[in-house]
């Protein structure tokens, strides 16, 4: 019995070998983008739809003709927002299909794999990530954020705040680890810069569910707006009830992960006056002619899906950066990472169909994004601001 | 024809290479061993250096939890001491990576020394919960002890270099891995043979007895702690300059539990098994992985539920052995063994 349930887990491992290997080959006019997706682990709810929204981005460009006749081929491996199965997922892409460009899960792995990119693969690569330490053209010349950076993210809602209260009493609100603690130090600089006042700062864990003793202490110094970082969901909701609860009169704010509607839903009618900053239009804003080409596109491809959250939008404008990248670098004949990174460069004025603003490249990232206020009869975010740079 | 050993003597019976027939197969595997970058590709070798390192910590576990029988649940943060230490010393006091390494291990066996001192007064369960204690409280310290450890940013680390040869590629690091694991694998298995390996065995097997025996229960636990660490401390020295980062993320306790699968899995107490064991646990996922993404080819619209698939079955063969071959993959190794070496001629 033993042996033969050896022999079965042998021919197992043999089998998954051999259908590892046995990859169909592919014609020589394709270029590959490779991904790094968390599919599984705690990011997937975001991971499956950025992949769906890289993919699709990608697969759109090829249903109008590809790269100037050239196919694209999207290869993405799980990598469990887990540091070594995200490497090892990223090595496995590099190693078997060496694709031009590849995308990343989370800051960690671009941080680990940004010295390889830059001295031995050099190809163009995104992320998951806003982090500001990785959009450092001279650190990482490769690498680049589809959007603003988080501090960016906090330098839009401030100048938001200066214009609407000037010399308003301001609290962060953030989580200790490195999404929470990114924007802080520059969101500190830009509040002097601003003239607004920062009373308070208080950490709390991702998921906490005791958060008295932060909410005591901003009771204590009454902001006028509270800024999260660094959350999902939870605690947000547990502390903008108990903060009502007290009577304060702030308004809440979040950045890019807080603005989804799993936000809008968590929150019900606390969602009342919470303002946030996202770079990319939403899914119900119909009238936009890109999301409307989306939508058709989901209600062909995937008929089940009826709406898209901005992680979706998050991965799309990455493939069409992607794209933009390709085809620029193809026409000037330099398909290869230092090309990409040339056709990044030069991009002015992109045209998303008005998913986003017109994109413009500054210092590997696009710095450009507004403010949206939550609408609680609706449960959608409508535009609070213009859109707005940052310099 | 072979048909078995007949040992006359204990000292036969400790002896590490059995016959010449054993001989001949450990220099056709480290022949193998050695060419195998010539064939494989980068990702290959990327997981062959991940084997490596799991081997090294994974055998440091055995000896303490498998050969003295004190569970550890702080194994990744040793590891983390260690990576960290190899960090600092190299990119903060200039030493190179050659003196680095051995530092960060002596430095991770002071800690695990130190969290080893209340083995002495608390067993089992208890133990188990102290030593959670210690991966609780350096995961903290890798966070927020920002002056030396970045916090969450961490270190990045320069590969090791001999001159202006720099081991930057996985293939050239794969040679150092290996001589280090030759060497980590070599020394354990000679350890269990001599009066330290022997008083280990003897306090897992009844601490009471031992004692009475003469050895001196809490010198030979710190022993066994001390060990330990120095073998996760290099495991993370090695691991942090492959990788050339080394984060708080890369410790979690979820690794702790990993590296006792891999101990459990592989045979407690076999050195043998850690090595199965090590391997068994960084390969199988990656199988895993690679069989899914084929599959993924196939079925497209399938992928969603494909991925967090191989999770369900990696949980599945973990009972499975631990159902079927409590002993471990040694054990099976040894049955194969004594299968062909009898053959035909099995009893």
């Amino acid at each position: 019995m033993k042996g033969r349930l050896l022999s079965l887990g042998f021919m197992i491992v043999c089998v998954s070998l051999v259908a590892g290997l046995n990859l169909p080959a592919f014609a020589q006019d394709v270029i590959k983008i490779g991904a790094v997706q968390p599919i599984t682990g705690r990011f997937s709810f975001a991971g499956v739809n950025i992949d769906a929204g890289l993919k699709d981005a990608l697969m759109m460009a090829n249903e109008a003709g590809g790269i100037n006749g050239k196919k694209i081929q999207y290869i993405m491996e799980d990598g469990e927002y887990k540091m070594d199965a995200a490497s090892a997922a990223f090595k496995r892409i590099m190693s078997r299909d060496n694709p031009m460009i590849m995308y990343g899960e989370s800051t960690g792995l671009g941080k680990a794999m940004a010295p390889e990119i830059k001295d031995r693969y050099k190809i163009l690569y995104s992320s998951t990530s806003f982090s500001g330490e990785l959009a450092d053209v001279k650190a990482n010349p490769y690498v680049f954020v589809p959007g603003p950076t988080y501090a960016d993210q906090f330098g839009i809602l401030l100048k938001h705040i200066a214009k609407e209260k000037p010399g308003a009493k301001v609290a962060f609100f953030y989580s200790d680890t490195e999404f929470g603690k990114d924007p802080v130090p520059y969101g500190k600089e830009m509040c002097k810069k601003l003239n607004l006042n920062l009373v308070a700062e208080e950490v709390a864990k991702v998921g906490d569910v005791d958060v008295t003793s932060q909410v005591l202490d901003l009771k204590r110094k009454e902001p006028d707006y509270v800024i999260f970082q660094g959350f999902v969901t939870s605690p947000v909701p547990t502390v903008i009830k108990q903060c009502k609860d007290f009577g304060m009169k702030a308004k809440y704010m979040g950045t890019f992960w807080g603005m989804d509607k799993m936000m809008l839903d968590q929150l019900g009618p606390l969602a009342e006056g919470y303002l946030g900053v996202n770079p990319y239009n939403y899914w119900w804003a119909e009238e936009i002619p890109m999301i409307k080409k989306i939508r058709e596109y989901t209600k062909k491809n995937y008929p089940t899906v009826d709406y898209r959250p901005n992680s979706y939008f998050q991965g799309f404008v990455t493939g069409l950066i992607f794209v933009e990248c390709l085809k620029a670098a193809d026409k000037a004949g330099q398909l290869n990472g230092d090309g990409l990174v040339k056709a990044l460069q030069a991009i002015k004025n992109m045209d998303t169909g008005g998913l986003t603003a017109p994109l413009t490249w500054r210092d590997n990232k696009f710095p450009v994004a507004r403010v949206w206020k939550a609408n609680v009869d609706k449960k959608i975010f409508e535009p609070a601001s213009d859109w707005m740079e940052i310099e | 024809m072979r048909c078995g050993d007949f040992r006359e003597s204990y000292l036969e019976d400790e002896k590490i290479f059995q016959s010449t027939f054993v001989k001949v197969w450990l220099v056709i595997l480290l022949v193998g061993l050695v060419t195998l970058p010539l064939f494989a590709n980068d990702y290959v070798m990327y997981v062959a250096n991940q084997i490596g390192f799991a081997v090294i910590a994974a055998v440091g576990l055995n000896l303490l939890t498998g050969c003295t029988g004190q569970i550890s649940l702080g194994h990744a943060a040793f590891i983390g001491v260690g990576g960290y230490a190899t960090a600092v010393l190299i990119t903060r006091f200039g030493i190179p990576f050659w003196f680095a390494l051995p530092l960060a291990g002596l430095i991770s066996a002071g800690v695990g020394m130190v969290i080893g001192i209340p083995s002495l007064r608390v067993k089992g369960l208890y133990l188990c919960i102290a030593t959670l204690a210690a991966q609780f409280i350096l995961e903290y310290v890798f966070i927020n002890w920002e002056g030396v450890t970045q916090g969450i940013r961490g270190i990045n680390v320069p590969p090791p270099r001999i001159g202006s040869f720099v081991f930057a590629t996985e293939k050239s690091f794969y040679y150092l891995t290996l001589v280090v694991v030759v060497a980590a694998v070599g020394f354990a298995r000679n350890i269990l043979r001599t009066k330290w390996g022997r008083a280990f065995v003897a306090i897992r097997d009844r601490d009471l007895a031992a004692e009475m025996m003469g050895i001196d229960l809490f010198r030979h636990k710190l022993i066994a702690f001390a060990l330990s660490s120095f073998y996760a401390g290099v495991a993370g020295g090695l691991w942090v300059s492959f990788m050339k980062i080394v984060t708080p993320e890369h410790f979690p306790f979820s690794r702790s539990i990993e590296y006792l699968a891999m101990i459990i899995v592989g045979g407690l107490g076999s050195v043998l098994g850690s090595i199965f064991g090590a391997i068994f646990m960084v390969l199988v996922p990656e199988l895993l992985n690679v069989a899914t993404g084929s599959l993924k080819g196939f079925f497209p619209n399938l992928t969603q539920i494909f991925i967090p698939m191989k999770e369900v079955i990696f949980g599945f063969l973990i009972v499975g052995f631990l159902i079927f071959e409590p002993h471990g993959l040694a054990e099976i190794w040894h049955r194969i063994k004594n299968f062909f070496s009898l053959w035909p001629f099995s009893y």
